[in-house]
């Protein structure tokens, strides 16, 4: 009997021990796999769309990007108020493959905040091509499928991501379609800079016809996708790039950086593209230059990285000195910029018979001056900006503020007239319709032996949206210039129309006029008010350095050379 | 203690003698021990005669010693008495537990085994051992006593955990902690290191991380620090165990013990800070020498050192004003025993009760000083159902509450922002009250928004609550019906725990008040007292085993045997099961109890690895001789006793793969949060959207540990000198790292895969030596570790130069930048190596430009320490002497190294207690800054706001601040008195002994500027010193 009890209570024991070995589940369920992401059988493709949108999160927004600060106040339009910052480093060059500064480092940096480098966001475009098939998704556009044009969006992502890396780095690696998985090699060799531009140009060639089109269907949901247009400005801008005489040079020996010899016919396809985009007439340009960055679906806006609604821009960049709108002005555009805008007769301020009035520099210019900039006597809030030494918006109390005597104006709302800042689109413009002309201008001008009219037109166009005067038809613009009288007219028409676009930094590379612009000091305006009497002095702010040809382009990252024995180093980095 | 005995035994021989007649001279008695429990077999001579008796089953004994000789008493494990034989024929003896335990049997994994047997590294204390310790946690009694474990107290105080653990995200999921289960160890202060890594707790043959059991109820703690001891746990075998024995119950006469303790508290390591007008002063300095102009007047200085404006020009030492000199510590505990050979019982309570390091006020209706509360109940029963069958049962419950200050800063709230405040607020800052009585607070750079002695004892409180049960039931069934030596055992095993955190905060406005115009302006914004519940975490365990033991001699052969299987299922909050299995094998055979072969196998798995790949096959073996039994030996050298040689080598396991992913051997995709949505449409629809993580890694498997250890027990003159050295050499492989080639092509950051190789070699040596002269009973102990270090592969990036390679150098290097004193002279400086865009200056540190391109960056970084092998130490010694006893604990390390770049030596830097705003506090060591009239015996760099606004260069990790990170501690001391028996049996209690004991109270360190454990504006080490009294009923 006893033993009968001692089973009895191993047993129980024995039950115990099974208790423990219940099954559950192997996988946790709240992982998200590939399964739930491209799901076969979701038609409506919902998660697969999500990481469609993921993508285009890869797209920066260029306002205050660089350690807070415009791209552009790396370049000779503007330098930033505060110190220690990366763009002053962009600036004067004390940068290297170590410490190249992370916002611009888009090659490696990845951050807690998930900003993704272009190379996640090609990465995520391929597994986006590869997979996008199995998602049943119905539906089409223009007789293009839903799923098909998807596809066609992401493509258009990778070819804007490598062009990207192609402006900042020359020629990099060309993944093609794959997905790289852990074990695969990716020891990878750059591709040369003509491959790279050929493999963005026929992605675009190639998709550009199963994009959406605009008109969009519905333009309030869809206004943030890449369009037919956007491909088209994409290989209008990247071909206008690879003719610029930094890549199109037979002075050029490595493959990486650019071609190894001149071909004028690179110009005719920059103005062919471009040409292309401008006859389909499906954009225009906005009347109202402000305008352009305040609405979307705006005429003349191609493609733009959304952004939410608010007055950041302002709350950066605005004016210091206006307590109940508190700013911190970190932007100062540079004089050299005020002084690249004509008046508003058209005409260099340097042309003696401009008007121009040097006690007075500010009356009477070419409207997007103050577009652009805020200077000293502009109306903002209510009342008008008071930059000289000791004005409110310059009161020389030891707090951040402007260091050239101007502030940006670009990209904020119509705050002249309101007593507070007030909310308004915030997006970031990519494409548009601005850029396409000069882009064509400056192209066409180089195919043809003097620029004809549909040179002048494309500028004429820009200035008479500006507001400047038309004069005798011409809008300030000398008839019959020579190519390179031109080609000076034309160059200064994309800084003045383009500023803090992120385009001048590039420019001034691409144009090869890096080494002059940027080795010179960077001028302010010191104001002295003495009883309503103003006189201006100008004094550099900031002396850059440009060392020439290495700092065309910015070194890979240390650590990519080094662990990729492929990988090669640009030119004295 | 057994030694002792044997040896007894050994020169008497005649264990049993019954005198012939009684006589006039014939003691009878008995031997008690101090609870009142009898001692059999507890040796009675008289002494200079070898004549002696040993006592019977009763405790009882009868000799013949005439009026006038003196009886000896002796008995394993007790100290030696001594009585002088007068007018009493009858007497009652008892014997005092010696504070060194010697054990026929020691504890090993999943049962004990005769220390004679045991192959591998073992290090045992046992119950006096860690009673003289007062402290919140048992673990605080292990510094300096067990060989080979290293500790390093962190903080003071237990930590507290404010928010729930509940993050899904990778990157901070809940699953993953640096040790298995810590993130329910209550033990937050003493970090562990056994040979190099972090041992895993097994508490009663489970593993489990509890460190608040109360000393009194344990029985012993063990390291096992070698491959075969470990081999077990199976594929979590390779860091080795902290193995806790809690006392079980024993037959006897019911006995209770019970025990109160009072101690005060107090912190170390606090520094000093300058008095207002310095401080000024040297900010002062910190302006000039960045260029601006001074701010403080000689006006300003006076009223500073005078104190004639304490509102305008407050001097308020914080330290002294939040801060107590001494809290109190207290602790009683109450534990009973008792049953017969059918059952058997023992329950033990205990309370214990610590308060902290702050005032509070008188006026608010609650606690508002950190404190610690903790009710403890262990039961266990052990029932002898019939000869076959014992049946244990343990419960074990825990309540526990710990309350801290609720005030707030920036960056957290509770005890870590007060102190972090307190360290970063200089003496001028504000005035604790303005005139109006309102709070104090200052406006300047948004810094002081919240008033210390508000923060610290009127911003409400937060309390955390902790709960734990645990039932273990084991049967054993004894199968030596069908073959004799088997035993069958079967555990089951449950615990849930689960903490909460209670957050009654408020925070209180500070004004600063402007003695110009008498305003007042509001500084931070009031929060009312919120009512805020979380639960922190639950958990809940179940572990289940069964095991065939098999335990025979034949003739001069031992054989033994284990068969097991077990499994262990963990889930907290919503992960899934973690569940490890083992199915092992664990053969012995001993020839004459001289040489001894050992080899287990165990086929162990984890079910967080890639399905079809969780389960490896880990093994040990170990070959044991015991040389002193050969004749060679016993011929020659009568004096060694014992002198065994051994050595194991086996294959580890550890399954660490929740320190860093959460079934990452799936690719797996996360959705962005708010701050990564993407906006579409004209009404800017939020959109969350899926973005690839971390590549998964299918091949993820667990690390693996080789190990070998090699080592010799010595047993000299009598046993009264044991000494124990060991060799090791263990060699980790398959750590998980990330590849040097992680590329960022890739798109996605590389996963952890198993690359790495470690290696960990030492020596240990410990020897003790007690004795007694008469009654005098004295002890010394003392061991000494090293530990070295070195990584064989690491895949790391080709070095450009040599100094970047870590590749073969120690696991512990340190990396920085290497330092040459100051740049003396602008001259000196202009020639220096530029940090970016930073020239460094007079009086800044000079760092070397390695590779000589003119620029400090990440190529001039080298080892800069931690080159050297560790090497720590303890020592203890004591005497007993009629019912005197006193014991001193020493611990100490030496090849260590701090970096003093904080907050204390720092703050005008760059490092104040604000992060990176320059205007901390500074401290007394500030007066051996750089200045050109003390260049040649300046300590610290220059003051400078100029270099903090720019860069911080002077605060770069670097070889300047470097310091000898050696100590030594007498970390416990304890003296004690046992009351004569005649005092206690007066008042009907079997035995009364009241002890003093104190903790921390003497360090001599390499560096004095701070505690060389716990690091500034962690919670204080506390100095203690402590009064009790045990009296057993």
């Amino acid at each position: 009997m006893k033993n009968y009890k001692s089973t009895i209570l191993i047993g129980l024991g024995l039950i115990t021990l099974m208790v423990a070995c219940k099954k559950q589940e192997t996988f946790p369920v709240d992982k998200v796999t590939i399964q739930y992401v491209f799901d076969p059988r979701d038609s409506a493709g919902t998660n697969a769309l999500k990481y469609l949108l993921n993508i285009y999160n890869v797209l920066k927004n260029g306002g205050n990007r660089v350690g807070g600060n415009y791209l552009d106040a790396a370049s000779d339009d503007a330098v930033s108020s505060a110190t220690g910052q990366a763009v002053t480093d962009l600036a004067t060059g004390t940068y290297s493959s170590i410490d190249l500064p992370s916002d611009e480092n888009v090659w490696s940096t990845t951050n807690s905040t998930n900003t993704f480098n272009y190379w996640s966001g090609i990465r995520y475009a391929n597994e986006f091509v590869d997979n996008i098939p199995v998602v049943p998704v119905m539906g089409e556009t223009n007789g293009v499928s839903t799923r098909y044009i998807w596809q066609s969006e992401a493509r258009f992502l990778r070819a804007y991501f490598y062009f990207e890396l192609v402006k900042r780095f020359g020629g990099v690696p060309l993944l093609g379609n794959t997905v790289y998985n852990i074990n695969d090699n990716l020891s990878l060799p750059r591709a040369s800079f003509a491959d790279c531009i050929s493999y963005i140009v026929n992605e675009c060639s190639a998709i550009q016809d199963s994009l959406v089109t605009v008109p969009l269907v519905s333009p309030n949901s869809d206004n943030y996708r890449a369009t037919k247009g956007a491909a088209m400005a994409l290989k209008a801008k990247v071909l206008l790039y690879a003719a610029s005489p930094l890549y199109n040079s037979s002075t050029n020996t490595n493959p990486l950086l650019g071609y190894t010899s001149y071909d004028p016919t690179r110009w005719q396809a920059a103005a062919t593209a471009a040409q292309a985009l401008i006859n389909l007439n499906t954009y225009s340009l906005d009347p109202s230059y402000l305008n352009v960055f305040m609405q979307q679906n705006d005429p003349e806006v191609i493609f733009i990285r959304t952004v939410d609604n608010g007055t950041t821009i302002e709350k950066d960049n605005g004016p210091v000195g206006f307590p109940s709108n508190l700013a911190q002005g970190i932007t100062s555009p540079t004089q050299e910029l005020v002084d690249s805008y004509p008046m508003m007769n058209g005409l260099a301020i340097t042309d003696p018979t401009s008007g121009y009035d040097p006690n007075n520099p500010y009356n009477n210019r070419d409207p997007r001056l103050g577009y652009n900039i805020l200077y000293n006597g502009h109306p903002w809030l209510n009342t008008t900006i008071a930059t000289y030494e000791g004005g409110a918006n310059k009161p020389n109390n030891g707090q951040q503020q402007t260091v050239t005597g101007y502030y940006m104006r670009k990209f904020m709302g119509p705050q002249e007239t309101q007593n507070n800042y007030a909310n308004h689109d915030e997006d970031w413009v990519i494409f548009r319709y601005a850029e396409v002309l000069l882009d064509f201008a400056e192209a066409q001008n180089e195919v043809e032996a003097a620029p004809g009219g549909d040179v002048y037109a494309a500028l004429t166009a820009l200035r008479k949206r500006a507001g400047i005067a038309e004069g005798t038809g011409n809008y300030g613009l000398t008839a019959g210039m020579t190519q390179s009288q031109m080609r000076t007219v034309i160059q200064n028409e994309r800084r003045i129309e383009m500023p803090f676009e992120e385009q001048r930094f590039f420019d001034i590379r691409r144009w090869q006029i890096a080494p002059t612009v940027m080795n010179t000091p960077l001028m302010g305006v010191t104001i002295n008010n003495s009883n309503g009497n103003l006189t201006y002095n100008y004094v550099p702010v900031l002396t850059p350095k440009f060392t020439a040809p290495k700092m065309y382009v910015y070194p890979i990252p240390y650590d990519e050379v080094l662990k990729n024995p492929n990988m090669k180093q640009n030119p004295g980095w | 203690m057994l030694i002792l005995v044997k040896t007894g035994y050994a020169a008497t021989r005649d264990t049993t003698v019954t005198p012939g007649n009684k006589n006039t001279d014939w003691i009878t008695g008995t031997v008690v021990n101090q609870d009142g429990n009898t001692i059999t077999g507890a040796t009675v001579s008289v002494k200079g005669n070898t004549n002696a008796v040993k006592t019977d089953e009763n405790g009882h004994f009868e000799i013949s010693a005439p009026q006038g000789t003196v009886l000896e008493f002796k008995a394993a494990n007790y100290d030696v008495d001594q009585v002088t034989v007068g007018d009493t024929k009858k007497l009652n003896v008892r014997l005092t537990g010696t504070y060194l335990t010697k054990s026929d049997n020691i504890d090993v994994l999943y049962g004990s085994q005769s220390t004679e047997s045991v192959l591998g590294a073992i290090s045992t204390i046992y119950t006096n051992q860690l009673t003289t310790t007062p402290a919140s946690l048992y673990v605080y009694a292990l510094p300096g006593q067990l060989p080979g474990l290293y500790t390093q107290q962190t903080s003071g105080f237990t930590s507290f955990k404010t928010s729930p653990l509940s993050v899904a995200s990778f990157g901070s999921n809940f699953v993953q902690s640096t040790s298995q289960n810590n993130q329910y160890s209550d033990n937050s202060e003493i970090t562990l290191n056994l040979r190099g890594q972090t041992p895993i707790t097994v508490i009663d043959g489970v593993q489990r991380e509890i460190s608040s059991i109360d000393p009194e109820s344990i029985e012993s703690v063990s390291v096992l620090k070698d491959a075969l001891s470990s081999i077990l746990l199976g594929i979590n075998s390779s860091r080795g165990v902290l193995l806790v024995t809690t006392k079980k119950a024993e037959a006897g006469k019911t006995t209770i013990g019970f025990t109160t303790e009072y101690g005060l508290q107090q912190s170390l390591g606090l520094p000093t800070p300058l008095p207002a007008y310095q401080w000024a002063y040297l900010y002062n300095e910190a302006l000039t020498n960045g260029g601006a102009a001074p701010l403080y007047t000689a006006a300003d200085f006076n009223a500073y050192k005078n104190h004639t404006d304490p509102t305008g020009h407050p001097d308020v030492d914080w330290f002294n004003t939040i801060l107590r000199k001494t809290s109190p510590i207290q602790s009683d505990k109450l534990n009973v025993t008792g049953g017969n050979e059918v059952a058997k019982y023992s329950i033990g309570l205990s309370y214990f009760d610590q308060s902290g390091i702050f005032n509070e006020s008188p006026t608010s209706g609650y606690s508002t000083n950190n404190n610690l509360d903790r009710y403890i109940i262990n039961s266990d029963v052990s029932v002898q159902v019939n000869k076959n069958l014992n049946v244990n049962l343990q419960l074990f419950g825990r309540v526990q509450q710990t309350t801290e200050p609720g005030g707030t800063n920036s960056d957290g709230s509770g005890i870590p922002a007060i102190l972090q405040t307190l360290y970063g607020t200089p003496n001028n800052a504000y005035p604790v009250y303005n005139p109006n009585g309102s709070f104090g607070g200052s406006t300047l750079g948004g810094l002081y928004s919240n008033n210390l002695l508000a923060m610290s004892e009127y911003s409400g409180y937060i309390q955390d609550n902790t709960d734990d049960i645990l039932a273990n039931l084991d049967l054993n069934y004894d199968l030596s019906s069908l073959t004799k030596g088997l035993t069958l055992k079967l555990t089951g095993n449950l615990s849930y725990q689960s903490e909460n955190v209670l957050n009654r905060s408020l925070t209180n406005s500070a004004y600063s008040y402007s003695p110009i115009d008498s305003n007042y302006t509001v500084v931070g914004a009031t929060a009312a007292q919120q009512n805020a519940f979380a639960t922190v975490f639950t958990t809940r365990q179940t572990y289940a085993q069964a095991a065939l033991n098999y335990n025979r001699q034949f003739g001069k052969s031992g054989v033994t045997a284990l068969l097991m299987y077990d499994t262990k299922s963990l889930i907290s909050n919503y992960d899934l099961p973690a569940v490890q299995t083992d199915r092992a094998l664990k053969v012995s055979y001993n020839y004459d109890a001289k040489y001894f072969i050992e080899g287990a196998v165990n086929s162990s798995g984890y079910n967080r690895y890639t399905p079809g790949h969780q389960f490896g096959l880990f093994y040990a073996g170990g070959l044991g001789w015991q040389m002193g039994k050969e004749d060679f030996i016993k011929d020659n050298f009568d004096w060694i006793s014992s002198w065994k040689w051994r050595g194991t080598y086996g294959k580890t396991g550890n399954a660490n793969i929740d320190q860093y992913s959460y079934y990452g051997y799936t690719q797996t995709y996360s959705t962005s949060n708010i701050n990564w949505a993407y906006y579409t449409g004209t009404g800017r629809n939020e959109q969350f959207t899926y973005y690839e993580n971390t590549i998964a890694n299918p091949y993820l498997s667990w690390e693996i540990g080789n190990k070998f250890d090699f080592g010799t027990d010595i047993s000299l003159f009598k046993d009264h000198l044991q000494i124990t050295g060991d060799y090791y050499h263990d060699k980790y492989s398959d750590l998980l790292q990330i590849r040097g080639s992680d590329v960022a092509l890739l798109g996605v950051p590389y996963p952890y895969e198993n690359i790495g190789i470690n290696q960990y070699t030492g020596f240990e040596f410990s020897a003790t030596y007690q004795n007694n002269l008469d009654k005098f009973n004295y002890f010394i102990t003392g061991n000494i570790s090293t530990q070295a270090s070195k990584v064989i592969y690491n895949d790391e990036e080709t070095p450009l130069y040599p100094w970047l390679k870590k590749t073969g150098l120690p696991v512990t290097a340190i990396y920085g930048y290497v330092a040459d004193g100051f740049y003396q002279n602008a001259a000196e400086a202009a020639k220096g190596a530029v940090y970016g865009s930073y020239t460094p200056k007079a009086g800044d540190i000079k760092l070397e430009d390695l590779n000589g391109d003119g620029q400090i960056n990440q190529f001039d970084i080298a080892p800069i320490g931690g080159l050297k092998p560790l090497v720590f130490y303890g020592g203890t010694l004591g005497f007993n002497y009629d019912g005197f006893s006193f014991s001193v604990i020493l611990q100490g390390v030496f090849n260590r190294q701090i970096n003093i770049d904080n907050n204390v030596t720092n703050s005008f830097s760059g490092l104040g207690g604000f992060g990176t705003a320059p205007q901390g506090q500074a401290y007394i060591g500030a007066s051996s800054r750089w200045t050109p009239e003390t260049a040649g015996v300046a300590q610290l760099p220059e003051v400078s706001f100029a270099n903090v606004a720019l860069n911080g260069y002077n605060t770069l990790t670097s070889s300047f601040y470097e310091r000898n990170g050696d100590y030594i501690r007498l970390k416990n001391a304890e003296i004690g008195y046992t009351l004569p028996d005649t005092w206690s049996s007066r008042i009907r209690v079997s035995s009364i002994r009241v002890f003093a004991d104190g903790e921390n109270l003497l360090t001599l360190a390499g560096y004095a500027g701070q505690d060389p454990e716990v690091s500034p504006d962690n919670y204080p080490i506390q100095r203690v010193f402590n009064l009790g009294i045990s009296i057993k009923l």
